[in-house]
């Protein structure tokens, strides 16, 4: 049976009606039209459908929507702030640290909440951290690269 | 890939959790991360009719240090218990362990409770229906047949048992640091050493009688040292091929004094191996005790091959594992 639920993604309070047994991974692309988030493995293997809540990083394919209720949920989507990409989208773009691009927002999304945590973090923890977001395309040199100037480059990233 | 339907409830509490637990209408389950959970509902290896989510009942998620030991809350995640500054310090094996597990996001969301009642894994069982669906269905999905001891049928019976494979990182560390758990069901509470919570079967792997749910960890103050060693072919995601956890304390002069050895990967729960156990007891820490013990830890192990390596394989990592748990005891 469907029910209302409150979701609130990228800073805005969104009401749906929904089935109990949809994931958060599927609300957010089939009811919101947030693609953004990729599906891909939907079995919580690749990392490609990450979503911060409460700022860590989900896997929303293994979130029930009905669960993500009352938390901060945010996506790709809400990333840029008034058409000003991220820093680490930014760098993303400007190293080249997107082949295909269906990794990056998952990767992006992860490096955002590992950042915040770890401001100045080695080589060796950046890629520990981005270890669960699987690139097809194998572009990690790039990607490692990328996240590791945006710590270089500024002391705190924005929104954090 | 679609989750089957189900009823989905948000108790308030542990005793209505328990409640609802025990009297859905064919088969209820309860969510707290939903890593495990929700990957065997969308393989249909479980198609429950409820889903009991533990995360609605507020303050699960705890890490307390007290002079008992320490308390840890069932929802308490695997990144804090990783990134605890107390576990860290004073429990730095049980800090490992839940680093090791999944990657970044499988830890933000799994659960010290969830990675204890984790599912038992096995090549044959943890794969999509479709896949499945070339073969019988084996004990754990219904049927009477294990695919890895197919056993023949005599007298159009047959006979054998489920060889699932318990793959937790957190189980050994915790059982050989000498925890207890606490269980709550719908007719009251009991106490018991967290290895009891393990049946030692692989149908059903778990101990907890309808409704129950583990309410709290206590892991009493360390004494000694205790290390987890985890072996997979790449070091994120993946669950462990096997993995040993070894706990001694050694007296001043240093003699063994206590040693717990257990493995996970290698039985249908975490594995005690009591002979090598004694072997280390009384004795002194020196090349010679580490070859003897670990040349023969192997033999007490009955690993079937669940995983893509082979029984022989994983023996004979167990003495490697071992020998390089004790070389760091030094």
């Amino acid at each position: 049976m469907k029910r209302v639920l409150k979701l609130y993604v990228n800073g805005e309070i969104l009401e749906i009606l929904s089935e109990p047994h949809k994931t958060l991974l599927e609300v957010l692309r089939e009811d919101l039209g947030l693609t953004g988030t990729k599906r891909a493995c939907d079995l919580g293997t690749c990392g490609a459908c990450t979503v911060l809540i409460n700022g860590k990083p989900h896997l929303s394919c293994l979130t029930l929507a009905a669960d993500a209720q009352g938390k901060e949920i945010l996506t790709i989507e809400g990333l840029s702030q008034d058409g000003e990409l991220h820093p680490l989208q930014k760098a993303f773009v400007e190293q080249g640290a997107i082949q295909c691009g269906f990794c990056t927002p998952g990767m992006i999304l992860t490096a955002k909440a590992f950042l915040e945590k770890h401001p100045h973090p080695s080589e060796e923890e950046v890629k520990k951290a981005i270890s669960g977001n699987l690139c097809r395309c194998t572009g990690y040199v790039k990607i490692v690269e990328a996240i590791l100037s945006v710590a270089r480059g500024v002391k705190e990233v924005p929104g954090s | 890939m679609r989750l089957p339907e189900f009823e989905y409830v948000d108790p308030k509490t542990l005793r209505e959790a328990t409640k609802l637990l025990s009297s859905g209408p064919k088969g209820s389950v309860l969510l707290a991360g939903g890593t495990d959970l929700l990957v065997s509902m969308k393989h249909q290896l479980l198609r429950p009719s409820r889903v009991v989510n533990l995360k609605a009942v507020p303050r699960l998620a705890y890490i307390a240090n007290q002079k008992d030991g320490l308390k840890i809350g069932p929802l308490t995640s695997l990144h804090e218990l990783a990134s605890s500054r107390i576990v860290r310090r004073r429990y730095p094996a049980l800090s490992y362990a839940a680093a090791q597990v999944g990657a970044y996001a499988l830890q933000a969301m799994g659960t010290l409770g969830g990675n204890l009642c984790q599912g038992n894994r096995c090549r044959f069982y943890n794969q999509s229906s479709v896949w499945r669906g070339v073969r019988p269905p084996c004990f754990k999905t219904g049927g009477n047949i294990c695919h890895v001891v197919p056993v023949r049928k005599t007298n159009g019976r047959t006979s054998g048992s489920c060889h699932s494979t318990y793959c937790g990182d957190l189980a050994p560390v915790l059982i050989s640091l000498g925890s207890q758990m606490r269980l709550v069901g719908p007719n009251g509470g009991r106490s018991l050493p967290l290895e009891k919570l393990f049946t030692q079967s692989g149908k059903k792997s778990l101990s907890l009688k309808p409704g129950e749910i583990l309410e709290e960890v206590l892991v009493p103050p360390p004494s000694g040292k205790t290390v987890y060693l985890k072996w997979r072919l790449r070091d994120a995601l993946e669950f462990p091929l096997i993995g040993l956890a070894l706990h001694l304390e050694t007296r001043t002069g240093g003699k063994i004094q206590q040693a717990k050895v257990i493995f996970t990967g290698v039985g249908p729960g975490p594995v005690e191996t009591l002979e090598a156990e004694k072997m280390l007891m009384g004795g002194l820490l020196n090349a010679g005790l580490v070859e003897k013990v670990s040349s023969h830890v192997g033999n007490e192990l009955s690993p079937m091959r669940t995983s893509m390596v082979s029984p022989a394989y994983k023996r004979q990592m167990a003495g490697i594992l071992l020998k390089q748990a004790l070389d760091q005891m030094y």
